[in-house]
C-alpha cells in the first residue's frame, strides 16, 4: 500500500474518534504538539524509523515523553501506531490529520507570497475579500518573495491567483513573442 | 534629415502596450514529483482530465495520461531533462488538441499542428482535439465510392472503398510505402477539372511518418513535391528523433485532421507509416508509467490502441455531407510473421490487407504484392462496374495459373491446355508489374487488363509484355480514345468499346514487333 493510503487510514480514524468524543480541540493541540517535538529531534525520528529497534521499546520511549503532557486518546494512538508496525509513517499521518481536521471545519488554507511584508489593513482584506469568494473560513500563511516584484500571489489547493507584477511581465512578453501587440 | 523625439517614440510603445489588460490570473497548478525516461508525476493538479494538455516549465507540454490517487502521471513533449523535481505545472484546461483547416496542405507539421518545413507558421481558426470518438452506426453510409490507387493489383483485384480501412503489410524493404506513396500521388487525377466533370471528388491526403528517420520522411516530400502531390497532401511527422508520446499521438492527429475534411463533406486518405512503430512507442510509454505488460509486453489496451484509430475511418451518410475518411495503415512483420500480436490484432481491425512478400520482390515482381492472400472485403462495392467485369477472369486466371505454378518445371512435358494456362499467367504476372511513382489511370487499366485476360499477350513475348502494353494504350489513345472516354464517362464497359478494343488491338498486331 502506498503511504498516502496508510497515512489516510489512520488519520482519518484519529479525527473520527477526536469527534466522537468530542475531543478535537484537545487532540488537534496534542498533533500539533507531538508534530513539533518530531521536527525538533532527529534522533527521535531515526529511533522511529528504525527497523532494529524492537516495537515495546519505541512504545515506552513515546510512553515516557508524552505521557502526562497528552492527552490519553492521543497517547494510545501513537502507542496503536508503533503496534501496528506503521511508525515510519507517523509524521505523514499526523500532517494528513490537521489537513483532515480543517476539511472537517471547513477552514481553507491560504498561502500569500508577497513582495513585502503587508500591514495590517492589507492582511484584512485580502483575507476579506479571498473569505467572500471562496465563501468559507480561511487561514492566510503569509511569506515573503521579492523574485516576484509586487502584487502577491495566493495559493488554495491547486488554484494559484497570481497578481505578482512578475507575472504580468511574463505575460506581455509572451504576447510580444505571439506578436499579439505589434509596433508597427 | 527627419527627426524621431524619444518622448514620441515612448508615447508610441504606451499606446501600443494600452491594449494589454493587467488582471490577475487564476489557474491550477502541481509539483512535480519525479521526472524522467519522458515521463513526470505530479502531485496536485486536482481538477485535471484525462488527456488534458499540462504546460511544464521552459515551454514543455505533457498530456495527462495517469489520474492515480495521490498523482497524476503526464507524458512529456518535450525534453524530460528541462524539467526538475519541484517545478510548477500548469494546467491548460483543454485536451490535446492541435489546429486543422485547408491551411495544413503542402505542409509539414509535428502531431501537435507545429510547422516543421521552415516555411512559416500556420494560422487556422480552429482546433479539434487529436482523441475523438469514432463515429456511431447511424451517422455512417457504405462504401460505396472507389478510392483509385492507381496500381493495377490493387485497383483490379484488392479494390479500395472510400472510407475503407486497407492493411498494407509485410516485411521491410518490400515496397509498402512504395505503395502508400503512389495511392497519395494518384489523388492528383481527382483534383483536376476533368474529374470534377466526371463528377469525382476530390481527396485530401495525410501522410503521417512514426518513428521513421528523419531522412526517409524528407525523402517522401521530395517525391510529393516532384509529382505534384504536396499541393492536397499534409504531412505529419514524428521521427525516430522525437519523444515516445508524439510518436504515439501521431496517428491520432493524422485522423483528426483527415475528419476535418470529411465532416466537410469532403473525402480524405489518411497513411499511417507506420503502426507497429507506434505500438512499440506506446509499449514504452505504458511500462515507464507502469502499467502491467501483457504480450510481447504490449499494454492490455494495445489492440484498442489500434481499434480506436481506425474506427475513426469512415463514410458518412449524405445527411451529414457524405465525406469519407480512409485509412492505409502499414504493419511491418518481421520474417513474413503474420501471426504475431500486433499484426493479427491491426489484420482483424481492417476491412482487408494488401500482403507483400520479400520472395516476390526479389522476383522482380513489383509491386510485390501477393494477391492470393490480399483481399479487400468492402472495396468490391466500390468498384466501377467495367473493372469488376474485367477483374473477374482475371482473379480466375492468376489462381489456376498459381495452382499449376509448381509444375512450370516440367517445361514441355506438360499437355497443351496446362501449357497454355501458364503461359497466360506469366503474361498477366508480368501484365500487373508496375514502376513506381507511375500510377495507371482507371479507364487504362481495364483496358490492359481486358487485352491480358482475352489472350491478345498470349503471343507476345513474356520480356515484351510491359512494352506492349504502353504501347497499345498509346496506340488506343492515339486513334480511338473514345474507348477511354466512354469507359470514364459511364464507367462500364459497353458492347461497342469492346468491339473497338477488339479492333484497336488487331490493328496494333500487325504493327507491334
Amino acid at each position: 500500500m502506498s503511504n498516502y493510503k496508510v497515512s489516510i487510514r489512520y488519520s482519518s480514524s484519529l479525527l473520527e474518534n477526536a469527534i466522537n468524543k468530542k475531543l478535537l480541540e484537545v487532540v488537534t493541540t496534542d498533533v500539533e504538539l507531538i508534530l513539533q517535538v518530531f521536527n525538533s529531534s532527529k534522533q527521535l525520528v531515526s529511533v522511529m524509523n528504525s527497523p532494529v529497534i524492537k516495537s515495546q521499546l519505541k512504545i515506552s520511549i513515546i510512553n515516557e515523553i508524552f505521557k502526562n503532557k497528552i492527552n490519553d486518546e492521543t497517547l494510545n494512538f501513537l502507542k496503536f501506531v508503533v503496534k501496528k508496525g506503521r511508525e515510519n509513517f507517523l509524521v505523514d499521518i499526523l500532517n494528513k490529520y490537521l489537513d483532515l481536521k480543517d476539511e472537517h471545519l471547513g477552514i481553507i488554507n491560504v498561502e500569500v507570497r508577497t513582495a513585502f511584508a503587508f500591514d495590517e489593513d492589507q492582511s484584512k482584506t485580502i483575507k476579506e475579500k479571498l473569505g467572500q469568494k471562496l465563501n468559507k473560513q480561511i487561514r492566510v500563511n503569509y511569506s515573503i518573495d521579492d523574485t516576484i516584484i509586487g502584487g502577491f500571489i495566493a495559493k488554495i489547493g491547486d488554484t494559484v491567483y497570481n497578481a505578482s507584477i512578475k507575472h504580468q511581465l511574463e505575460l506581455l512578453k509572451k504576447k510580444f513573442l505571439e506578436g499579439g501587440i505589434n509596433l508597427n | 534629415m527627419a527627426e524621431v523625439r524619444p518622448d514620441e517614440v515612448s508615447a508610441i510603445l504606451r499606446k501600443q502596450l494600452s491594449g494589454f489588460e493587467s488582471e490577475a490570473d487564476i489557474y491550477d497548478v502541481g509539483t512535480v514529483l519525479q521526472v524522467g525516461d519522458g515521463i513526470a508525476r505530479v502531485y496536485g493538479l486536482s481538477q485535471v482530465m484525462m488527456s488534458e494538455l499540462v504546460e511544464f516549465p521552459n515551454d514543455v507540454f505533457g498530456m495527462v495520461l495517469n489520474l492515480d490517487e495521490d498523482s497524476v502521471g503526464c507524458v512529456l513533449f518535450g525534453e524530460s531533462r528541462l524539467i526538475k523535481e519541484g517545478d510548477t505545472v500548469k494546467r491548460t484546461k483543454r485536451v490535446a488538441s492541435m489546429p486543422v483547416g485547408k491551411e495544413m496542405l503542402g505542409r509539414v507539421i509535428t502531431p501537435l499542428g507545429v510547422p516543421i518545413d521552415g516555411k512559416g507558421s500556420i494560422t487556422t481558426d480552429k482546433f479539434l482535439p487529436i482523441e475523438r470518438k469514432a463515429l456511431g452506426v447511424i451517422q455512417r453510409a457504405p462504401v460505396k465510392e472507389p478510392l483509385q490507387t492507381g496500381i493495377v493489383a490493387i485497383d483490379s483485384m484488392i479494390p479500395i472503398g472510400r472510407g475503407q480501412r486497407e492493411l498494407i503489410i509485410g516485411d521491410r524493404q518490400t515496397g509498402k510505402t512504395a505503395v502508400a506513396i503512389d495511392a497519395i500521388i494518384n489523388q492528383k487525377h481527382t483534383h483536376t477539372e476533368e474529374a470534377k466533370a466526371l463528377g469525382i471528388n476530390p481527396v485530401f491526403c495525410i501522410y503521417v511518418a512514426v518513428g521513421q528517420k528523419g531522412s526517409t520522411v524528407a525523402q517522401v516530400v521530395a517525391k510529393l513535391e516532384e509529382n505534384g502531390a504536396m499541393d492536397y497532401t499534409t504531412v505529419i511527422s514524428a521521427t525516430a528523433t522525437d519523444p515516445a508520446p508524439l510518436q504515439f499521438i501521431a496517428p491520432y492527429s493524422g485522423a483528426t485532421l483527415g475528419e476535418y475534411y470529411r465532416d466537410n463533406g469532403k473525402h480524405a486518405l489518411v497513411v499511417y507509416d507506420d503502426l507497429s512503430k507506434q505500438a512499440v512507442a506506446y509499449r514504452e510509454l505504458s511500462l515507464l508509467l507502469r502499467r502491467p505488460p501483457g504480450r510481447e509486453a504490449y499494454p492490455g489496451d494495445v489492440f484498442y490502441l489500434h481499434s480506436r484509430l481506425l474506427e475513426r475511418a469512415s463514410k458518412l451518410s449524405d445527411d451529414l455531407g457524405g465525406g469519407s475518411l480512409t485509412a492505409l495503415p502499414i504493419i511491418e512483420t518481421q520474417q513474413g510473421d503474420v501471426s504475431a500480436y500486433i499484426p493479427t490484432n491491426v489484420i482483424s481491425i481492417t476491412d482487408g490487407q494488401i500482403y507483400l512478400e520479400s520472395s516476390l520482390f526479389n522476383a522482380g515482381v513489383r509491386p510485390a504484392i501477393n494477391v492470393g492472400i490480399s483481399v479487400s472485403r468492402v472495396g468490391g462495392n466500390a468498384q466501377i462496374k467495367a473493372m469488376k467485369k474485367v477483374a473477374g477472369s482475371l482473379k480466375l486466371d492468376l489462381a489456376q495459373y498459381r495452382a499449376l505454378e509448381a509444375f512450370a518445371k516440367f517445361g514441355s512435358d506438360l499437355d497443351t491446355h496446362t501449357q497454355k494456362t501458364l503461359a497466360k499467367g506469366a503474361r498477366l504476372v508480368e501484365l500487373l508489374k508496375q514502376g513506381q511513382y507511375v500510377p495507371v489511370q482507371v479507364e487504362k487499366q481495364v483496358v490492359a487488363i481486358y487485352l491480358g485476360t482475352n489472350g491478345y499477350l498470349d503471343n507476345i513475348d513474356i520480356a515484351d509484355v510491359k512494352r506492349y502494353e504502353k504501347e497499345v494504350l498509346e496506340f488506343i489513345e492515339m486513334k480511338y480514345n473514345q474507348v477511354f472516354d466512354a469507359i470514364k464517362k459511364e464507367k462500364q464497359l459497353s458492347d461497342a468499346s469492346i468491339e473497338l478494343i477488339k479492333k484497336a488491338a488487331d490493328e496494333f498486331a500487325v504493327v507491334f514487333k
